[in-house]
């Protein structure tokens, strides 16, 4: 019977669904993270009778045919791109991104990838580093004898170095942005990665047109907002229940035909 | 005299169909524009059932066709950009690779090259059948209720919505799609309203489809009771008259 398997494609795509939202919500508290969604889609039809076929001499037609589906599968997990909540921190090396845009991070491998968490901060050698350590891109390094950073909206670092009165810039920083931001492959530990559906990045300063600005001493909070993700969570256990509602009954046909006498 | 069984199996058959459709019907509870389905039945017009002397001809029931609730679904708020729903009667249209699809599920997003694509990668085209292309560089798309896309001050494009005057002339591919298997042209809609930010959730009614299924449910348990009882009757006529020789 189809409809034991159409409503099993009904129950997986409502557990891929509870397990996208658990990550959403495990991640509520994630700088800059991005909530996902699980979209579905109908799968196949099963064409028995075509809507249009002639069905007498006459020439009259089907009106509408017998079309059977076979369930339903996930069509895509997409990242809801919209701008988090900025969150004050007065740490001079947060930087939040308000508007479009990602650092780029020089990962290990030796190639670009790219964050939108700018929880920053300095390592040995005075170099601005994510909080794994990769280095930011262009790379800036902090003198070990600065007094306070500053960081402008346009991407601007200046520093002050002890016994000086005016301050020194020591490198601008540079954003990142993609024709299609929801094509960006996530590495997790809050990376991105270019692919081909994103296209090549376009770097500039922050503050140019169609590029966000920076804002120092602020962190982006996750967009996941948790009321909606709890109904959500709750949409889906019901539509679970639900299919396995059908199963049940299915299989209850199916005994029900055993059960005749021959 | 074994009219009975296949007048009760035809019935059994058709059920099953059913069941497939609520079937499918709660496992797309969740997806996106989807329409809820269900079955029409028939008395199929030929009687290969023989009665002798009945008080009318025995006749089968066949499946006819599956209906479509076009009706509207909800409208989600998602606060995606691009994401748009149809309030009305009509469809966006996709170009495929094999001819033009419609659909109701309006998740757009950009491809690599700026085009306005489903989630399918299929380009979502305007009123005269042309590619949109948005620039991501200008800014925040703003959508219109007739379509209209602008950034900023600029117009950008024009998201097409277009109708049918029949709606069975739609018959579905799958990933949220139909394709017009008729003649008859889509016509671009003037009454149809389109919301940004929003998508159209599913307008099956999940409570309508548990009640239906546990109706056919209990139709099929009793046309086999009947089949049952059909079943007794003949084993027992069969007995007598061998008692009778």
């Amino acid at each position: 019977m189809q409809a034991l398997r159409t409503a099993a494609t009904g129950m997986a795509a409502q557990q891929m669904n509870v397990e996208v939202i658990s990550n959403n919500i495990a991640n509520m508290n994630t700088v800059a993270f991005k909530r996902q969604r699980a979209e579905f889609q109908d799968l196949l039809y099963q064409t028995f009778e075509a809507a249009g076929t002639q069905s007498s001499d006459q020439g009259t037609i089907v009106p509408t045919g017998v079309q059977v589906g076979a369930g339903v599968k996930t069509g895509a997990v997409y990242r809801v791109g919209t701008q988090g909540a900025l969150t004050r921190t007065d740490n001079q090396y947060d930087m939040a991104i308000d508007g479009r845009g990602y650092f780029q991070v020089l990962a290990p491998s030796g190639e670009n990838v790219y964050t939108r968490a700018g929880n920053l901060a300095v390592n040995d050698q005075g170099q601005l580093v994510t909080q794994d350590g990769f280095q930011i891109q262009p790379a800036i390094t902090i003198p070990g004898d600065a007094v306070s950073v500053s960081i402008s909206k346009s991407g601007q670092v200046e520093v002050l170095q002890a016994g000086q009165t005016n301050p020194s810039i020591v490198g601008v920083l540079e954003l990142s942005t993609f024709v299609n931001e929801g094509g960006l492959k996530a590495l997790g530990g809050n990376l991105l990665q270019e692919t081909s559906a994103s296209g090549a990045p376009t770097n500039g300063t922050p503050g140019s047109v169609g590029i966000g600005t920076l804002v120092q001493g602020y962190t982006e909070a996750s967009n996941v907002d948790a009321v909606a993700e709890i109904t959500a969570l709750i949409i889906a256990q019901r539509a679970y229940e639900m299919n396995s509602k059908v199963i049940s009954t299915a299989d209850n046909m199916l005994a029900t035909a055993n059960q005749v006498k021959a | 005299m074994d009219n009975a069984l296949y007048v009760g199996l035809s019935r059994q058959m058709v059920l099953r169909r059913e069941m497939d459709i609520i079937a499918n019907n709660i496992a797309n509870v969740d997806t996106t524009g989807f329409k809820v389905e269900s079955m029409i039945q028939k008395t199929e017009p030929a009687a290969p059932a023989f009665t002798i002397g009945g008080p009318r001809p025995v006749k089968f029931v066949a499946a006819d066709g599956v209906a479509r609730d076009f009706g509207q679904g909800s409208l989600n708020p998602t606060g995606g950009p691009l994401d748009m729903a149809i309030e009305g009667k009509a469809f966006f249209q996709l170009q495929g690779p094999d001819g033009p699809s419609f659909t109701r599920d309006g998740r757009f997003t950009t491809d690599a090259t700026g085009r306005l694509v489903s989630q399918g990668g299929l380009p979502v085209l305007d009123k005269s059948g042309g590619e949109i292309v948005i620039d991501t560089e200008k800014g925040q798309v703003k959508v219109g209720g007739d379509g209209t896309l602008s950034q900023g001050n600029e117009r950008v494009g024009q998201v097409g919505m277009f109708e049918f005057t029949n709606l069975a002339a739609l018959s579905k591919t799958g990933d949220n799609l139909y394709r017009n298997v008729s003649n008859l042209a889509a016509t671009p809609s003037a009454e149809a309203r389109l919301r940004q930010g929003m998508l159209e959730g599913s307008n099956v009614k999940s409570i309508l489809e548990i009640t239906r299924m546990v109706q056919v449910s209990r139709a099929y348990e009793s046309t086999a009771k009947m089949m049952d009882a059909q079943g007794d009757l003949s084993r027992r006529a069969v007995e007598r008259l061998g008692r009778a020789q």
